[in-house]
C-alpha cells in the first residue's frame, strides 16, 4: 500500500529525504500551476515549487500531524509565489531582466501544440487574465486561482485557506464579477 | 422577490457559472436562472467568461522538468541551505589573507612615512597626518582588495562555468545505461559551482552588480545540469544546450570575464 501524505510528512520530520520523492510526485504539478498563475513565468514557477518542498522539508519537524498535507503545501506555494512576485516587481524596477521570447514562452507553457491563431489568442487572453488577476485583492485572488487553475471544491478551498465556506463563496462571487468587468470586450 | 434573496441568487449564479456547485444546489441555481431574466443574462455572461478563461495556456501548463529532476534540485538546494557555517568559514578564511596583506601593506606605508631615526634611539611620535593615515589606509585598502578579489573570483567562477558548459556539450556515453550520457562529474561540478556562486553574491553584491544578469543565467543553467541524474537522457542535455544558445551565454561569459579582469 502506498504511504499516505501524512506518513511521508512523518518520515520527513525524521529527516528522511527519500520521502520527498513520492510527496513531490503527487503534488508538484498542481503546485506548479498555482505558482505559474501568480508568476506567469515557467522558470520562476519552477523555482517557487522547488522552494515549497525545501520549506516543507525544513518545517516538517514542526508540522502538525493532524493537519492535511495538500492544503498546507498549497498555502506555502501561494505565500511563496506572492513574495516572489513582489520581489520580482522590485527587481524589475532596479534591473532590466532578459525577456523570454513570447513564442518560446508559449511553447514551454503548453503541453499540446495549438494552431498559431489559437496560440496568439491564448497569449492575449493570458496577458489580460494576468493583469486582471493582479488587480484582485489577495483573498479573492487565492480563491479564484484555486478554483480556476486547480479546480478545487469550495470546501477544499475553505480548508486550504482557513476560511469559512460562506467567505469562500462570497470571495469567488466577487472575484468572478471583477474578472468579468476587467476582461469585458476581450472577445 | 426580496433584495437579500436576489443577492443570494446572484452569488449562486456566479458559483454555478464557475462549475463550483453540484447536486441540489446546482439544480436550484439553474432553476432560478430559468425563471429570472437578469440571472439568466448574468449566467450567460459568466459562462462566456469561463469559456474565455479556459483559453489561458496556463491551465494546461506542465512543469518543464519531471519530478526526479525537481527532486535533485530540491536536494541540491537543501545541501546548499545546510552549508551556511561552511560558507561563513570559507569567507573568513578568504578574508584572513586579505586582511593580513592589507595590514602588511599599511605597515609598509607607515614605515615609509615615518621619519628615519638618526642619532636618537627613540624616535619622535609620528605626526598627526601619519596617525590618521595609519587609521584610514587599511580599511580603504582592504575594501579595494576585497573588490579586486571578488571580481577575480567571479571571473574565475564564470570561466569554470563556461568550461563546464562546453564539457556538457560533448558528453560521454553512459556505461551503465544504453542510450544515455554520463554527466555525473558535470552535475557534481555544477553543485560545487552553485555553492561558490552563493558565496560570491553574499560577499560582493555591489562589486559584481554589472554581471548579475549573466550570473543569474549561469545559475539557472547550472541548476539544470546539477539536477540531471548521473546517466541522463540526451534530449535533456540538448534542452540545456538550447537554453545556453538561446541566452547567448558563452559569448556573454566571455564579455563579462573580460570586463571583470579589467
Amino acid at each position: 500500500m502506498e504511504p499516505s501524505d501524512r506518513d511521508l510528512m512523518g518520515r520527513l520530520a525524521q529527516g528522511d529525504r527519500e520521502a520527498l520523492g513520492p510527496l513531490m510526485e503527487r503534488h508538484y504539478r498542481r503546485l506548479y500551476r498555482i505558482a505559474l498563475s501568480y508568476l506567469r513565468n515557467a522558470d520562476e514557477a519552477l523555482d517557487a515549487v522547488q522552494e515549497v518542498f525545501v520549506k516543507a522539508f525544513q518545517a516538517a519537524p514542526r508540522w502538525d500531524p493532524q493537519s492535511d498535507v495538500g492544503p498546507w503545501l498549497t498555502r506555502i506555494a501561494i505565500n511563496h509565489s506572492i513574495d516572489r512576485y513582489r520581489r520580482g516587481r522590485r527587481r524589475q524596477v532596479a534591473e532590466a531582466p532578459l525577456e523570454e521570447d513570447a513564442g518560446e514562452r508559449d511553447a514551454r507553457m503548453t503541453a499540446d501544440d495549438p494552431s498559431p491563431e489559437r496560440r496568439l489568442l491564448g497569449r492575449e487572453v493570458g496577458e489580460r487574465i494576468a493583469s486582471a488577476l493582479n488587480g484582485l485583492p489577495r483573498r479573492q485572488r487565492a480563491v479564484f486561482v484555486l478554483r480556476h487553475y486547480d479546480e478545487m471544491a469550495l470546501e477544499e478551498i475553505a480548508r486550504t485557506l482557513d476560511m469559512s465556506l460562506g467567505t469562500v463563496k462570497s470571495s469567488l462571487h466577487r472575484a468572478v464579477h471583477r474578472m468579468r468587468e476587467r476582461l469585458e470586450g476581450l472577445r | 422577490m426580496s433584495g437579500l434573496f436576489h443577492r443570494g441568487a446572484r452569488r449562486r449564479t456566479s458559483l454555478l457559472a464557475m462549475g463550483a456547485l453540484a447536486g441540489r444546489e446546482a439544480d436550484e441555481a439553474q432553476a432560478h436562472a430559468a425563471s429570472c431574466a437578469a440571472c439568466a443574462e448574468d449566467l450567460a455572461r459568466l459562462r462566456r467568461l469561463r469559456e474565455l478563461m479556459a483559453l489561458d495556456p496556463l491551465r494546461a501548463a506542465e512543469p518543464p522538468i519531471g519530478a526526479a529532476a525537481l527532486l535533485a534540485r530540491v536536494n541540491a538546494r537543501l545541501e546548499e541551505a545546510a552549508a551556511p557555517p561552511a560558507r561563513f568559514a570559507a569567507r573568513a578564511a578568504w578574508l584572513l589573507p586579505a586582511g593580513a596583506l592589507a595590514a602588511g601593506l599599511a605597515a609598509f606605508l607607515i614605515y615609509r612615512a615615518w621619519p628615519t631615526p638618526t642619532t636618537s634611539p627613540s624616535p619622535a611620535p609620528p605626526p598627526a597626518v601619519v596617525r590618521e593615515a595609519e587609521a584610514a589606509v587599511p580599511d580603504e585598502l582592504v575594501r579595494r582588495m576585497e573588490r579586486t578579489m571578488t571580481r577575480e573570483q567571479t571571473a574565475r567562477y564564470l570561466d569554470e562555468a563556461q568550461d563546464l558548459l562546453l564539457t556538457v556539450a560533448a558528453p560521454r556515453p553512459c556505461e551503465r545505461q544504453s542510450k544515455r550520457v554520463d554527466v555525473e562529474d558535470e552535475a557534481a561540478r555544477s553543485r560545487q559551482l552553485l555553492a561558490r556562486r552563493a558565496l560570491l553574491v553574499g560577499m560582493g553584491g555591489e562589486d559584481v552588480a554589472s554581471v548579475r544578469p549573466v550570473l543569474r543565467d549561469v545559475e539557472y543553467v547550472l541548476r539544470e545540469v546539477a539536477s540531471l541524474p548521473s546517466c541522463a537522457r540526451e534530449k535533456d542535455l540538448q534542452a540545456i544546450q538550447r537554453e545556453v544558445t538561446r541566452r547567448n551565454l558563452l559569448m556573454k561569459i566571455d564579455l563579462m570575464t573580460r570586463e571583470l579582469k579589467g
